[in-house]
């Protein structure tokens, strides 16, 4: 297992990044929220971290909740200026968030290290640490997703209307998918960049945004699992499909479009809806008579 | 901001205009973002690259081949995408995800060709056997390409907005972007309706692809990108829904951008769109001209 690990230690570490990072994303779409200001709170706790501790020398751990803190102040002060907007004007609104940070880390002088980026970010931080910590988020995300919260959550996304008349109160839910949210993301860029060493503009651009979503429509958007499957996926399939080669860019366009169109709810929807198919011919074949066999095929 | 600046932002806007108005028409009237635009507009250049390739061809028919590139693999995508989508939702509001998703995973194919092909070099219509030419009169220098690109920026822009304000057909597709089922009822055919404003939408995208090739000499597969960003600013600048707006949003991130890049380092240009595109949706989210949207929570 440790040798094997060992071989592949950069790709685990990508995986572990990656699935922060979209489960940051999916805090917010959970409640119907479309914000792709992810990638900025990963750049912001990322060069929060490398400054810290580059310029600053700072150790590893301060500079990392510093990063993780500050990504998620900024987060909740951007929930209370945009957190009302609609769809898709909110999703051009967090692009536009996210991409002005890549431009401001070009333009930062020394403090960034310009178009270059900053290197040599050292810390005590290992593979490790980042599995532990991504096990404890899930963990805690894993919460949100059972009983009352849960449901809060599917009522905000799918009638926010009706669930303010049921007397939850959207906008606070909003701002606080944005704080926890950009908390994470925050965290997913600390991490990322002790564990990469260094962090660049090139590095938290519109690919990433890109990147990011896909995993979790691919995967799916209901839950943890989504995203772990999803950056499992997508950074082990170019390792496992050498046949693909080249024409690695065109199958990945491919398996996001089809994805979207016919399997909106992703790879967990579809295992769920198989189980529950399961379900329902187990419960027929057990009990013919009873009335429910009707329902099937729902 | 001399004359030069003016003239030249004047062209950059009236490539944004072609650029944008497309995105503008679709998403206006039909609720649709389509994210492959950018990657249409690349690949229809792209298509030019490959055919002057074999054929040295003149200008025009270089702009037909884009366009008609353009306007097909929009419709391909409208056709085998965006149509399977909202066959199986209640509302386009609840597949707008799923429809900026499709998006992204279909505009990384024509990418992804270009740069094999390509080897992610720029790419040009060096064959063509048009020639530019340049005028001078006053201190300004301007390219018969550039004429070309004012004309059909201004020309197109204009065009479309009365044709959207005047004509029948243009209350036909009004009517579908307030309320697709009223529409449908006074005997609007929404389906042809959809298909019609996608081709021309992806046609005025191979369109902007072939001048800006001309225009810039060479483009390279991720041309497209950055342009899809600034159509964003543009339409938001002018408010959604709006084709004047498109136009007025399209000249002012032009003159924006070279004011930017006349007095700074060039390096903060990109951020001038991203910027507009935040303050404005903090302080006037409906644009300059779109009307105010109600929302209860």
């Amino acid at each position: 297992m440790m040798d094997w690990l060992s071989g592949y230690e950069v790709l685990f570490q990508l995986t572990l990044s990656l699935t922060l990072l979209a489960l940051s994303l999916q805090i917010p779409l959970r409640m119907g929220v479309v914000s792709f200001a992810s990638v900025g709170y990963f750049a912001i706790g990322g060069y929060t971290t490398a400054i810290l501790v580059v310029h600053s020398g700072w150790s590893t751990w301060p500079a990392v909740v510093a990063g993780t803190v500050i990504a998620g102040v900024i987060a909740y002060l951007l929930g209370l200026g945009i957190a009302h907007l609609n769809g898709l004007y909110l999703a051009m609104a967090t692009v536009s968030f996210s991409m002005i940070l890549s431009v401001v880390a070009v333009n930062g002088g020394s403090l960034t290290g310009g178009p270059i980026g900053l290197f040599g970010v050292m810390g005590d931080a290992t593979t490790w640490h980042f599995f532990i910590i991504v096990i404890l988020v899930i963990i805690a995300i894993s919460f949100t997703e059972r009983g009352r919260l849960s449901r809060r959550f599917d009522a905000i996304r799918e009638d926010p209307q009706l669930a303010s008349a049921m007397g939850i109160n959207v906008v606070r839910y909003r701002r606080l998918s944005f704080l926890i949210s950009g908390a994470i993301g925050g965290l997913a860029g600390s991490m990322s960049v002790l564990m990469k060493t260094t962090i660049s503009p090139e590095s938290i651009g519109f690919g990433l945004i890109v990147l990011a979503l896909t995993v979790i429509i691919v995967g799916g958007q209901g839950s943890w699992v989504g995203a772990v499957v999803g950056s499992v996926f997508f950074l082990w399939m170019p390792q496992t499909l050498d046949f693909v080669g080249t024409w690695e860019a065109v199958l990945y366009g491919l398996i996001v479009a089809v994805a979207a169109i016919y399997l909106p709810g992703g790879v967990v929807a579809v295992y769920k809806n198989w189980r529950y198919r399961r379900y329902v011919a187990h419960r027929n074949a057990t009990l013919p008579e009873a009335v429910g066999a009707s329902q099937g095929g729902e | 901001m001399n004359l030069q600046d003016v003239v030249n932002a004047m062209t950059l806007g009236s490539i944004y205009l072609l650029f944008a108005l497309g995105m503008a028409l679709v998403w206006g009237t039909m609720g649709i973002l389509n994210f492959a635009h950018g990657s249409i507009f690349m690949f229809s250049a792209f298509m030019g690259f490959i055919v002057t390739g074999f054929v040295p061809l003149p200008l025009p028919a270089v702009v037909l081949i884009a366009v008609v590139t353009g306007a097909l693999l929009t419709l391909a995508i409208q056709y085998f995408a965006y149509q399977p989508i909202l066959k199986r939702v209640k509302s386009v509001a609840a597949a707008e995800l799923q429809i900026v998703v499709a998006g992204i995973g279909i505009a990384a194919v024509p990418v992804a060709i270009a740069e094999k092909v390509t080897l992610s070099n720029n790419f040009g219509f060096q064959n063509s056997t048009f020639e530019a030419e340049v005028f001078e009169f006053a201190g300004i220098r301007i390219t018969n390409i550039m004429i070309l690109i004012l004309v059909a920026g201004l020309g197109l822009g204009i065009g479309t907005a009365l044709w959207i304000a005047r004509s029948r057909r243009g209350l036909g597709l009004r009517a579908v972007g307030v309320d697709p089922e009223t529409a449908a009822l006074m005997g609007v055919d929404r389906k042809r309706m959809a298909l019609a404003t996608m081709a021309f939408s992806g046609a005025l995208a191979g369109l902007s692809g072939a001048l800006l090739t001309y225009y810039l000499t060479a483009i390279n597969p991720h041309s497209g990108d950055g342009l899809l960003l600034k159509a964003f600013a543009v339409i938001i600048l002018g408010g959604l829904g709006s084709v004047v707006g498109v136009i007025l949003g399209a000249f002012i991130l032009a003159f924006a951008e070279t004011a930017v890049f006349a007095y700074t380092s060039g390096t903060w240009v990109s951020a001038i769109s991203f910027g507009l595109i935040f303050i404005l949706l903090l302080v006037r989210p409906q644009g300059i001209l779109g009307k105010k949207e109600v929302r209860r929570t």
